[in-house]
């Protein structure tokens, strides 16, 4: 066992100092699309997005709803002069409706990242999270998981994972939430005491992502339950799950000054 | 028609081959396709099972008519037996007696109204949509009771439900319950082009999306009648042996977890991370998305061929210490050995694949059985167990890191040596064919139909699914609280297994 102390302590640290310091992802790294030119679109290129992320009105003024984009990148390679990828991490929203972009990012950032971490720390380091899966295709768990492995280790910002639904603060849902799924899921929020916060992690809970349409699955959490925090991505990287963490914390620190 | 491959005239040198009336129809390599008629159809399959065949799936196809197909491996080919489907078509159940069959017949009975005669399931729910409060049956005993584990879970995992019958300790019996996260993403793929479709193909199970889009990719080649240029196939080859990797480090991961090995949860996270790392510079998505598609992959890298191996080699020196005081660490090799024995006997029963089935003392391994792609140019080591419980199928998991690094290695090496094209066009439009890889959880073989360039029909045999049905049977000797070792050690995804 001591072997395995030492094991553990000869790396030094590697754990990530987000939120009080930013953590830039690789270049290259696909976390977003943007929009370079709005203007003047021509309507074919809805077609060239599989999940209709992309639209043109009669003006030929062009909307790209991030909620919807699962960052396959077809829009990219058809038209590189109107879209790009954008190497982010940060790309959570409190509302859906800005996660609609028509131009350039003035997504206004609801707070910065050192009042996210405030908020943290004035509920006292202690706020519990619990998952439930109703329908992702089992890379958003990955990333959740990831958010208590030592690189990202979130523990260190007071957010501990809990197994019991009336324990819990937060709660992850990944998924368009499947028709099995829907009272399970309607059980577990009405079960969760007050204040509490939903966040709908990855494009799939954001709008139902590729196999909504289906009739087996929805268009996205906030057709089953009212949603706090929307975070892109399919799936969104763990530092834009923990984001989306420091967001949600600002609504359940909102709800309690207002109580 | 080509004159009779090797393989066929083995096909005709099965016991009762003659009995069948069955006709051999033109094929691409690696797969026969016999046709026989309905009535015939479960005789069939009672001679591939005799003839030492492995179950693999049986799904509707619409080419060249509506047939209802089953698949077995034998011998290093796909065998397809078709027979022709209508309104009143019925079929002898195969389920009935080869476990492997039972979950497809009832898939497909529920799904696309096929009459099966003699099917008869223990459970009378729905298997395709399944209700959390569903009791099963009643137990009854001194202190014995039934859990509903799922499909809300303890901790992050997918949606699955397990009802475990047991009296605290012994589990007596345990029945499987997926299908909560059916997306229908099968029906998702129709009418796509087949570049469109890849998407699709990667979000069917993500953490196995690189191998899902190579299956995908190659059952279209394979239907179009061409072929990925080498280069392409090495990337593929790169891309898929660092998703093994990822998978197998979660596992480990997650048993090192159960057994309150703390510092080496946190040791092989870190490894994974690494990966996950590797693969979010290289391909700009943390799972490799986006870079295979049909006919090829989208482009090269986005590090240097040198980086990535020095990546490696960092990596590789970290592993050996870590796997060396892992299986030195006997607290927690004592809550692995011997837990969850899976008999050889059964695992060939149900047809399991993977890991799992290499931990039973078998060789199924799709790269070696049948080799595609890049695996036609490698030799592969197999590795396999024969202690056939968690502690073996962790061991083979240890084994099949060393050999992806292996791979890893030469295929960059080759890919340093020689340049080459990247992508095929697709000039045909049409086609039916089988694709299949070797996933990180077993093997995965997709049926795919084209017709004017979009994609008709597919069907996908999941290797999760096909070892999901064992699970089961995974508790001959152990407790209740073996369950969590036990069910890491089968490393499958729920997400993979509903579609």
């Amino acid at each position: 066992m001591l072997e395995w102390i030492l094991r553990g302590l000869g790396q030094g640290r590697i754990t990530t100092r987000y939120p009080a310091k930013p953590e830039p992802p690789p270049a290259g790294y696909h976390g977003s699309i943007d929009v370079l030119d709005t203007k003047n679109a021509p309507s074919t290129l809805q077609l060239v997005c599989p999940t209709g992320a992309i639209s043109v009105d009669q003006q030929g003024d062009l909307d790209l709803d991030r909620g919807r984009c699962i960052l396959c990148g077809e829009c990219v390679r058809r038209a590189p002069e109107r879209f790009a990828f954008r190497s982010r991490y940060e790309t959570a929203s409190r509302s859906r409706a800005a996660l609609v972009i028509d131009g350039q990012d003035h997504q206004p950032l609801q707070q910065t990242r050192e009042a996210l971490g405030e908020q943290a720390r004035m509920l006292r380091r202690s706020i519990h999270v619990r998952h439930i899966d109703c329908g992702s295709d089992g890379s958003e768990e990955w990333e959740i998981q990831a958010l208590w492995n030592p690189y990202y280790d979130i523990q260190r910002l007071g957010y501990f994972l809990t197994n019991a639904p009336r324990h819990a603060d937060i709660l992850l849902v990944t998924g368009g939430v499947t028709n099995p799924m829907h009272s399970p899921l309607q059980r577990t929020w009405e079960v969760m005491p007050d204040p509490k916060a939903l966040i709908a992690v990855g494009t799939d809970a954001c709008s139902g992502g590729l196999a909504a349409g289906s009739g087996l699955t929805g268009g996205g959490v906030d057709t089953v339950l009212p949603v706090d925090v929307y975070v892109p991505g399919s799936p969104p990287a763990p530092i834009a799950i923990m984001h989306s963490l420091l967001l949600a914390t600002g609504v359940i620190a909102d709800s309690k000054v207002a109580a | 028609m080509s004159p009779l491959r090797s393989t066929e005239i083995a096909a005709a040198e099965l016991p009762g081959y003659e009995r069948l009336g069955a006709s051999i129809e033109p094929a691409p390599a690696g797969e026969v396709r016999l046709r026989v008629g309905a009535p015939a159809f479960a005789g069939a399959a009672r001679v591939m099972q005799e003839g030492g065949a492995r179950f693999v799936s049986m799904f509707l196809a619409d080419t060249p008519e509506r047939s209802l197909i089953a698949a077995f491996a034998l011998r290093g080919e796909l065998i397809l037996v078709r027979a022709p489907t209508g309104p009143d078509a019925v079929f002898e159940s195969v389920g009935r007696w080869w476990p492997a069959a039972s979950w497809p017949e009832r898939e497909l009975a529920e799904l696309h109204d096929v009459n099966f005669r003699g099917e008869d399931h223990i459970y009378r729910s729905r298997l395709t949509a399944p209700d959390a409060d569903f009791v099963g049956r009643e137990v009854s005993g001194l202190d014995v009771f039934s859990i509903p584990y799922g499909p809300v879970r303890s901790g992050i995992f997918e949606a699955i439900q397990f009802h475990i019958e047991t009296g605290g300790e012994d589990v007596p019996r345990i029945h499987t319950r997926p299908f909560f996260k059916h997306r229908g993403m099968e029906a998702r793929f129709q009418g796509l082009a087949p570049d469109a479709a890849v998407h699709v193909a990667e979000r069917v199970a993500g953490i196995a999306s690189c191998a899902y889009a190579s299956c995908f990719s190659q059952a279209v080649e394979r239907a179009l009648g061409i072929q990925a240029p080498q280069r392409a196939e090495r990337w593929r080859a790169v891309y898929c042996e660092l998703e093994r990797m990822a998978c197998h480090l979660d596992v480990i991961a997650k048993e090192a977890e159960t057994t309150a090995l703390y510092v080496g949860q946190a040791r092989f996270q870190i490894l994974k991370e690494q990966i996950m790392r590797l693969r979010a510079r290289l391909t700009g998505n943390r799972f490799g998305r986006g870079m295979i598609l049909p006919g090829g992959v989208r482009g090269e890298g986005m590090m240097s061929l040198d980086e990535v191996l020095a990546a490696l080699d960092v990596f590789e020196r970290e592993l050996r210490r870590d796997r060396r005081m892992f299986l030195g660490t006997t607290s927690m090799t004592d809550r692995l050995v011997g837990s969850g024995h899976l008999e050889r006997r059964l695992v060939e029963e149900y047809g399991a694949v993977g890991p799992l089935a290499r931990g039973s003392g078998l060789s199924t391994d799709a790269r070696h059985e049948r080799p595609y792609g890049n695996y036609t140019r490698l030799g592969l080591r197999v590795v396999s167990e024969r202690d056939a419980d968690a502690m073996a199928r962790v061991k083979v998991r240890f084994g099949e890191l060393s050999e992806s690094l292996r791979i890893l290695r030469q295929t960059i090496d080759h890919l340093r040596r020689r340049d080459g094209d990247l992508q095929t066009q697709l000039d045909s439009t049409a086609g039916a064919a089988c694709g299949w890889v070797e996933a990180p959880q077993g093997e995965l073989v997709m049926w795919v139909e084209l017709t004017q360039g979009t994609v008709r029909r597919v069907h996908i045999a999941s290797p999760s699914l096909r070892n999901w049905a064992l699970f089961d049977h995974a508790f001959p000797k152990d407790v209740l609280t073996d369950f969590a070792f036990i069910e890491h050690s089968f490393g499958l995804t729920p997400a993979g297994a509903d579609r």
